[in-house]
Parts: structure tokens; sequence; C-alpha cells
């Protein structure tokens, strides 16, 4: 499977269709924790690749790349990003991401411009540790923390079967053997006249159910060259929506 | 024809060490409630096919227009069944 080795670690990618003359790719960046590329893969960005190739990648210490005991803040996000485009010889890319993914992609953009054509939030909540399922996991308390999951893992992990077993290991882990839940406390907000600076066209995508649904209105009023979608869907937008999603961005992108 | 030895090998490459499956799989066993894949062993599987069979085989473009309760219920002979009509 195909590994980039970026910014000291190997970061696991899959590539979508080639690459096409005069189309800029699409990267695209998961959430935390029960997140991995495949909420992308196998949600909207195959229908992104229909006319550009579409890139997902795992974040380190999710899905297939490599595990770290630290760097899950966004600024190490970023870098991991930076260095998966230089390694893929890519100089300027779409990105698209959701939740966390969300906004290493907005941070890339803001710090570094040039390497960006065209933005997609999804679900990007601010300032980063309010997210309800995010404080639930910034509380650390086993109830709490299960009621934040999707309704298939939650009855997953009431199986008791191998998948749950894995899925609960890995969150574990990440809970427990890295910096991940210091590094989501101690992120901060980005000041209005920082997103105000952002001169990139921008998709934002929301869920009219979910608990960071007022962050699209904020972002809307301070990107000046954003559109706001709002679905009907809860915070796992990208994978509950992902035909519409996937058709919204393709949209965007080609326009 | 594609048969399903070649996707039952596929599959348990994927799994892989895990694997502690009695039954042996069959056109009627179930990715999900039987095999317990996970999304991120999917994607290996995905790959695996595409490698195995060529890119005539677009599994993640045939996923993606299904809607999530069908890819939940998807059985090892829905896999082979696809993957015949691509070949055919």
């Amino acid at each position: 499977m195909p590994h980039a080795v970026a910014n000291g670690l190997e970061l696991h990618h899959q590539l979508l269709g080639a690459a096409r003359e005069g189309q800029t790719p699409c990267v695209f960046a998961h959430g935390l924790l029960i997140d991995n590329l495949s909420s992308w893969y196998f949600g909207a960005a195959p229908i992104v690749a229909t006319t550009r190739q579409a890139i997902c990648y795992d974040l380190r210490g999710h899905g297939l790349s490599t595990h770290t005991p630290d760097g899950h803040d966004v600024a190490t996000g970023v870098a991991d990003l930076l260095a998966l485009l230089d390694s893929l010889g890519l100089e300027r890319a779409d990105l698209a991401g959701q939740s966390w993914g969300a906004l290493i992609c907005l941070r890339l953009a803001l710090e570094h411009p040039e390497r960006v054509r065209r933005l997609v939030l999804c679900e990007a909540p601010l300032p980063p540790s309010s997210l309800e399922e995010m404080t639930s996991v910034l509380s650390s308390d086993a109830d709490e923390l299960l009621k934040m999951l999707p309704d298939s893992l939650r009855e997953a992990f009431a199986s008791g079967k191998r998948r749950a077993l894995k899925t609960a290991r890995r969150l574990e882990r990440l809970l427990t053997e890295t910096t991940l839940v210091a590094d989501l406390k101690a992120e901060t907000d980005l000041p209005d006249e920082t997103l105000r600076s952002l001169q990139h066209e921008t998709l934002l995508l929301y869920g009219d159910a979910s608990s960071c649904r007022g962050v699209g209105d904020r972002l809307a009023t301070l990107l000046p060259n954003s559109r706001l979608e709002v679905l009907a869907g809860g915070h796992y937008l990208a994978a509950q929506r992902a035909p519409e999603v996937g058709r919204l961005i393709q949209e965007f992108l080609d326009g | 024809m594609t048969t399903l030895t070649d996707i039952a090998g596929l599959i348990q490459e994927v799994i892989g060490e895990d694997w502690d499956l009695d039954e042996e799989i069959t056109l009627e066993t179930s990715f999900s409630d039987d095999l317990e894949l996970e999304s991120i062993e999917f994607v290996s599987l995905a790959e695996k096919m595409q490698a195995t069979f060529g890119e005539e085989v677009n599994f993640v473009r045939w996923l993606s227009e299904k809607e999530l309760d069908e890819v939940i219920d998807l059985k090892v002979g829905d896999v082979v069944e696809f993957i015949n009509s691509c070949k055919n």
C-alpha cells in the first residue's frame, strides 16, 4: 500500500484516478480518533475523482499511517500535509477536510496560500475544542465518550466482536498513550482578522443538526470568498451524506 | 471467471493474523456481520482487488454509488458478481 515518507513518518495515502492536465488534484483530510481515510475514500472522493485526481491520506496515528506518541496538534498536521504535498510533487492542490482535517486544511491555506487553489471545509470546529464530540473526549468520561460515537459504531461496541475490539483498542491507544487529548486542549481559536485575510474560494459544508453548525455561519461571514451549504445531518457529515457532499465538492472545484 | 477462491484469498490476506473465522467464506458471507471487516481493511481489499483484477474493476467507484445500508449488507457474492460484470 502506498506510503509517502513525509515529515519523518510514513503517511498512508490512496490515489483515486490519474493526474489530469489542467485539473488541480484534490487532497482529502479526515477527522480525529474514529476516522481514517476510508470515510472520504468510500464517500465523496470517488465522485470528485471523475473529473480530477483525488488523494486521500491517513493522519498520523490514524488508519495505516505511522502511529506517533505526539504531534496531534493542528500545526504538526499542517507540517505533515505540506510534507505529503512535497513528496507527491504537488506545488498546488485543492484541499478538502472533515472536522479536524478541515482545521488542518484551513491553517495550511492561511499560512501557505500559494500551495492551495480552492478549499472545502466540512464541519470545521472553531474554537477547535468547542465541539461537543471533542469535549466528550476531553472530559475523558467513558459514558460521555460512548455518546459521541456514531450510532453504527455504538452498536458495534455493544456486540463485542472483532471490529469493535479493534476500534476500542485504537481509541484507547490514542487517548491514553499519546498527547492527543493535551494537544486538543491546547489548541486555540483563530482570530476573526486572521479568518478575514483568507483569499481562497472556500466551500463550507455543515450539518443542520451538528453541534458546530453555528461555526458555519461565523466562517461564512468572515471568509471573504466563501459559500455555505447546510445539509440535513450531524457532525459526521462527509460520511453521512457522502453522495451529496461529493457532488457539491465536485461542482465547486470544477466551476 | 473470477472465483470465490480468488476473493476469499484476498480477504484472508487483509484480515491477516486476526483471522479467527471458523466457517469457510461463501458467496453468502457478509463483509460486515460475518467478517467484521473494518473500513480501513476494506480500503486494503479494494487496493488488492485493483492490483489483481486491473483498472477496469473500479471497486471504489462502485461502492460510492451505493447507499450506506447497501454497503453494510454487502456479501462476498455481490463482489464476485461485480468483478465478473466488469470483465464481460
